[in-house]
């Protein structure tokens, strides 16, 4: 076999479709994400997010399209795909009558790159106890153990499917820890799919947001808060403007007041919205991740 | 060093400025080495590219200089430059506050005086007790 050339991206995917029955999952969807990165996979619940990673993971068959990870076809060769990339599912599946102990000695096994010394690592920065059973630990405890599998078999790539929901403010900042060790310490490339946006805002250099199984946006998220704003604009009485600026992502009128998110924004953007009959006064806003988010979804689901 | 991960201010820019005010208070001082991209992203809870963003931009300013395989080291009247850059951050929270009383119908003349009687408060606040 052929090895996979380094500059291969970490992610590719070609068309990537998954039906259900009658609902499309995921459609048509193409991506590709460079080494070293780390990708924020966001999207509203039934997005697709899921689906897209059991497929790279071969847990799910592809509908049509191709996906490749490390350069490996993940439908030819769901072996080496499993061995060179790390996957803490989002919901775990850990044997849960086994310790923690017997966990590390089962999948240690499985894996010919497991590395003793970084599993150690992750223990102590986990406070894992080696002794107890898997279905006594805490749902932060058991996410972490899955970290610390998905990490200590030195991946070249991370798979991390919607990891923090339901743990506290403590179990996620160690989660985070642990995450951003294995991106210094080992220059892994990470996808994590996640509604908590203040976590992704920390932890991802690039985003992608995912709505009814297409890809609605994706970029480096410093450049995107900068280019994405909102301009507010007030009316007056009676006033429905109908026009609004090129790159409009979503827009509302309420009373007086008439609101416009648009991408990359440019100072003509605001004066059009100025020269709009009707408008008295406007102004700009700067928009966190989460307004990002919202509007980019909201403007899907309003009819123009 | 404290990183607002909902706001819109761009997160290297929030650690640029954090390292630019320590630099200020004497906290790195002249020729000391700043903490490597994994101590600085494991300290704040930020991807290592993030850090790196930042730290490219106070090497680009001069604040701080690169040796190769040794680290990055405050520059020499760093501590002087980085007070007056530290003005670009102060710049952004006095842009958001105008903006504010914008917003509330304030004038220019109101938004004078609430800055002054601000100082004027602080000013009083940082007195030692004699």
């Amino acid at each position: 076999m052929i090895s996979p050339a380094q500059d291969d991206p970490a992610i590719e995917l070609v068309g990537l479709s998954k039906r259900f029955g009658r609902t499309l999952a995921v459609n048509n969807l193409s991506l590709k994400i460079p080494r070293g990165s780390t990708f924020g996979l966001l999207g509203p619940n039934g997005a697709g997010k899921s689906t897209t990673i059991k497929m790279l993971m071969g847990l799910l068959s592809l509908t049509s399209g191709e996906a490749r990870l490390l350069g490996v076809d993940v439908v030819a060769d769901p072996v080496q795909v499993k061995q060179r990339v790390g996957y803490v599912p989002e919901s775990h599946h850990i044997y849960r009558w086994m310790r923690v102990r017997e966990v590390l000695g089962f999948c240690k096994s499985c894996f010919h790159s497991w590395n003793d010394q970084t599993c150690r690592e992750m223990l102590d920065l986990f406070g894992l106890d080696l002794e107890k059973r898997v279905k006594h630990l805490s749902k932060g405890m058991q996410t972490k153990l899955a970290l610390l599998l998905a990490v200590s078999h030195e991946p070249e790539l991370l798979l991390l499917d919607e990891p923090l929901s339901g743990l506290d403010p403590i179990a996620r900042e160690e989660f985070i820890d642990g995450v951003l060790r294995a991106i210094c310490d080992r220059g892994q490339t990470v996808l994590i799919s996640s509604h908590m946006l203040d976590d992704v805002r920390r932890l991802a250099d690039t985003v992608g947001i995912l709505n009814e199984g297409q890809l609605l946006l994706n970029g480096n998220l410093d450049a995107l808060l900068t280019t994405t704003k909102r301009i507010c604009a007030t009316l007056r009485d009676g006033c429905q403007p109908k026009q609004t600026p090129p790159g409009t992502v979503w827009q509302r009128i309420r009373g007086r007041e008439w609101t416009i998110t648009v991408r990359d924004f440019a100072p003509e953007k605001v004066q059009q919205v100025q020269a709009t009959e009707g408008v008295e006064q406007v102004r700009v806003v700067d928009l966190g991740l989460e307004e990002l988010f919202k509007d980019f979804i909201r403007g899907q689901r309003v009819t123009p | 060093m404290r990183i607002d991960p909902a706001g819109h201010v761009p997160i290297y820019l929030q650690i640029a400025d954090g390292i630019r005010a320590a630099v200020a208070a004497g906290v790195y001082r002249p020729g000391e080495v700043l903490p490597s991209l994994r101590a600085m992203a494991t300290e704040v809870h930020v991807n290592p590219n993030t850090v790196q963003r930042a730290y490219d931009e106070l090497e680009r300013e001069g604040l701080v200089y690169s040796q190769r395989g040794r680290g990055l080291f405050v520059a020499d009247r760093g501590d002087l430059s980085a007070q007056s850059r530290a003005g670009d951050g102060v710049r952004r929270a006095l842009d958001e506050a105008i903006r504010a009383g914008r917003l509330a119908g304030m004038t220019a003349t109101q938004l004078q005086d609430l800055f002054h009687a601000a100082l004027e408060g602080l000013a009083q606040d940082g007195r030692k007790p004699s």
